[in-house]
Parts: structure tokens; sequence; C-alpha cells
């Protein structure tokens, strides 16, 4: 006989794909602690002036908090690289298709859905059914194609401002320099998109939506809130045969 | 006490030999077509006679220097006691600093690809040597010490003479370059420009406070959710245990 107050768990996440997030998520932390340290002048400085001040007096230098700022971040590209090459199909594709937002429509759905949510949140909108959503709600979508796009600017920007400067010849192309200075713009800009969307994934984490932090931690999740939150993905998954 | 370095240039004394430039020149290996400092020529009409002033200038070590304040990756930095100086190792070549100086003294190193400006010769005074442009100034136009020291040359000339700096109502940056000029005003030509700054520093600027007003507003509004929430279930279990007891 089976514990009626026990929740049914289904997995829904594989193992590696759990330890990609987490490692990711360590590695932005630490890309974070190290990049704002490095940006050091008032009138382009993101922190205030204490943190570059510590962050280059506990690395000796700001030329070793830039070194480890720009190795972090190749290990985080190169891991990221052989995540997808070797999961292409299985994981990326699948994951890409749920959670990219490329349309117009698309995009009023989900940050109609968003609003709604957001607005929930806060004791208004009660009455306003949320349309069913699949395996990513909209604003899960809206902030993962965020961070999609963020992440490429933040990659290539991020290769630009460390290569550039050591392979290209700054005074014979004043277009090198024009383009160093946009990529330090795309690389700020990017960061605060990231966090801004960071603060909203990581309340629902641990506030709402406990049991979508248990699946990021174990793979596993309550059918019973499947059937609540993801409606859409329920009923697939109940085709298939899997709940 | 700290020191304070200061640079001081009688224009008076000044004969335009610009054995100043090329003892820099030598000093710092410059190449073809740059120089970290000069000397500027103004030519101007008085009662009738023709008139020239000459202004030997170069990085004025501001004391609220807009290229420290512009550079990103911390290269550009002001030492303790007053010198403005460039970390080589650091320096993109991203030239944000450049437009800002409003002496027009930071240019692009063709050859290191980093950014070039007068250091008051810092290892030489590091050594207890004055700046090769002193050193080889021959009217004596050019005074360097620390004014700090109640005794030093430049104290002592300060105190002396009526002294100017290049600055104007709209810059005023605290330089550390003093000019004598027997009285006669300071000429439009040698006037701090406004400083200009690249279009992607501008838009730094602008960004900057955005993401951390909207960083920090997200905080908050998430933050007073979880306040609210919190609340909410407080209240939702002193219900249900009142209706319990009941």
């Amino acid at each position: 006989m089976s514990d009626t107050n026990t929740p049914r768990m289904i997995l829904v996440r594989e193992k590696k794909s759990v330890y990609m997030h987490w490692f990711n998520a360590g590695i932005r932390l630490l890309l974070l602690l190290t990049g704002f340290g490095i940006i050091s002048g008032e009138l382009v400085r993101i922190v205030p002036a204490f943190w570059p001040e510590f962050m280059q007096g506990l690395f000796g230098g700001n030329d070793n908090l830039i070194l480890t700022h720009s190795v972090l971040a190749m290990i985080w590209i190169v891991v990221f690289v052989l995540f997808i090459l070797f999961n292409l199909t299985n994981i990326v594709l699948p994951f890409l298709k749920n959670v990219l937002v490329l349309t117009p429509s698309a995009a009023i759905r989900d940050v109609k859905s968003m609003i709604i949510n957001l607005f929930q949140l806060f004791g208004l909108m009660k009455e306003v059914q949320i349309p069913p959503q699949g395996r990513y709600n909209g604003a899960q979508r809206l902030l993962g194609t965020m961070i999609i796009f963020c992440s490429f600017a933040l990659a290539f920007s991020g290769l630009y401002l460390f290569f550039g400067p050591q392979f290209l010849n700054f005074s014979e192309n004043s277009l090198y320099g024009a383009i160093f200075r946009w990529a330090l713009v795309a690389h700020i800009t990017s960061v605060f998109l990231v966090l801004t969307g960071i603060v909203a994934h990581v309340y629902f984490a641990i506030v709402e939506e406990p049991e979508c932090l248990e699946a990021m931690k174990s793979g596993y999740i309550d059918v019973e809130f499947l059937k609540h939150h993801n409606k859409l993905w329920y009923e697939e998954l109940k085709q298939e045969g899997k709940v | 006490m700290t020191k304070k370095y200061v640079m001081l240039a009688d224009t008076t004394r000044c004969i335009n030999c610009k054995a100043c430039v090329v003892a820099c020149r030598a000093e710092w290996d410059t190449p073809i077509g740059h120089t970290r400092d000069w000397v500027k020529e103004v030519e101007f009409v008085e009662e009738g006679k023709p008139q020239v002033m000459l202004f030997p200038g170069r990085c004025q070590h501001c004391d609220d220097s807009p290229c420290v304040e512009a550079c990103p990756s911390g290269a550009a930095y002001k030492r303790e006691d007053g010198i403005v100086l460039l970390d080589h190792d650091i320096c993109s070549g991203c030239e944000l600093c450049v437009g800002t100086c409003p002496y027009e003294a930071r240019w692009l190193n063709p050859e290191s690809n980093t950014i070039s400006k007068c250091t008051f010769c810092q290892p030489r005074v590091d050594e207890g040597l004055e700046p090769a442009c002193v050193n080889t100034c021959v009217g004596r136009a050019l005074i360097f010490g620390d004014m700090n020291d109640p005794d030093s040359e430049v104290s002592r000339l300060l105190k002396e003479k009526e002294w100017q700096q290049l600055v104007t109502d709209e810059v005023s940056v605290g330089p550390n370059h003093y000019y004598y000029t027997a009285g006669q005003s300071i000429p439009d030509e040698v006037k701090p420009k406004v400083p200009e700054r690249h279009l992607a520093g501008k838009t730094m600027e602008i960004i900057n406070p955005i993401g951390a007003i909207g960083i920090a507003g997200m905080a908050l509004a998430f933050l007073g959710a979880g306040v609210m929430k919190f609340i909410g279930r407080r209240n939702e279990v002193s219900t249900s245990e009142n209706k319990e007891e009941k």
C-alpha cells in the first residue's frame, strides 16, 4: 500500500544537466565577483570602490585578477562547448526548442503570463487565470532566452576584451579600439541583464517553487506540482506514459 | 608628511629651445611624431607690437584626474605623491581616457599599443633625480619638487611669485602644474578643453546607474514579495490553529 502523504516523483532531468546547471551557477558567481573587481575607473565602475580595491589586493594586482577572470571564463566556454557538442540532440536542442522565445507573438504571450505571475506575487490579479504552461512557463522562457543571448554576448565580447589587445595593433586601425569599447559596453550590459533575471530566478527557486530547486538537485519533481504548474507538459508526459 | 610633486613653468624664462622635448623623447624613446611634452607658442599683438608667449606643457597630474576616472581596468592611477601613472601590463589601449584629458596629454603609443603620457619621469624621481625636462632646461624655466616640503625650491617660488593653473570655470580638475606669466592672463589657446568622452564611455555612464537601479529594484521587489508570502503563511497557520482550538 502506498503512503498518500509521500509525493509521487518522476525523473525529469539527467544528472549531467544538474551538474551543468550548478557548474554554470558557480562559475558565473566567481566571474561576477572577479569581474566587478576588475572595473576600476569612477565613471565606469559598477560597484563601490572598496570591492575593486579588495579584489585587486587579494589577487596581488589587477593583472592577476584579469588573468583569473579570463581563465575562469575560458573554462566556462570550453565546458559549455563540449557539453553542447556531446549532448546536442538529447539535451541541448530539446531545451532550446522548449525555452527559446523567437517570435513576437510568443514574446507577447510569455510577457502576459509573466506579468500575471508577478502581479499575483503581490496579491494582485488573483482572479486571472494563467494559461496552461509547458515544461517552462512564460517567465522562465523569457529569462532563458535572455540568458542564452547574453551568454553569447558575454563570451564573444569577453574573448575580444582579453585577446584583442594582445593580438591586434590598436594604433593601426581605430576600429579595433572602438570594437573594444563597445565590447565593454556589451559585456557590462549583459551582466546587468543576467543579474536582473537571476534575482527573480533565485527567488522563485527558494521561496515560491522549491519543487523546482529539488528537481535541479536530484532530477526528480513532484507530479502534483507538474499537474498544477506545467499542465501542458504533464499532459505530454501522460501521453508518453511517463506519469 | 606625504610628498606632493608639482611642476612650475616660468613662461618668462622659456626660450622655446625645446631642449625639454628632446630630453623627454630621449629619456622615453618616444616614437617618431609623438612626444610626452611640448612647448606651445601663442602669438598676439599688444599695443601694436607682436608678442609671443611660450607655454611648456605636459600631463598636469590633476588631483581629480578625468583619465583615472575613465580607465576601465585601473591601468591609469594616481600615486599618493600626486604623480599620475599608467600600468602598461594592464592598459588595453582602448583610449577611453584619451579624450577625457583636458590638456590632450595622452596618446596611443603605436609601438607598445598602450597609452603614453608624461610621468614626471617617475623612475628618475624615485631615485632622487629631477625629471629629464627639468634637468635639461637651459633657462631654468622648469622647476620640479615637493610642494609639501616648506624648504623646497617650488614651495619658495610658489610663495614668492603669482602662479596660475590652466583652469577655467568649466574645467577645473586640480592640475599640479603651475605657470608664471608675469601678470599676463592665460591665453585661450592653452586653456583646458572640455573633456570629451567616446560614445561607448557615455553609454556606460548611462547603463551603469540604470543597471544598478534595476538590480536593486528587482531585489527589493522580490524581498517585498517574500515578506508578503511570509506574512500570508503566518496568518494561514494562525487561522488554522484557531479553528483547531475551537
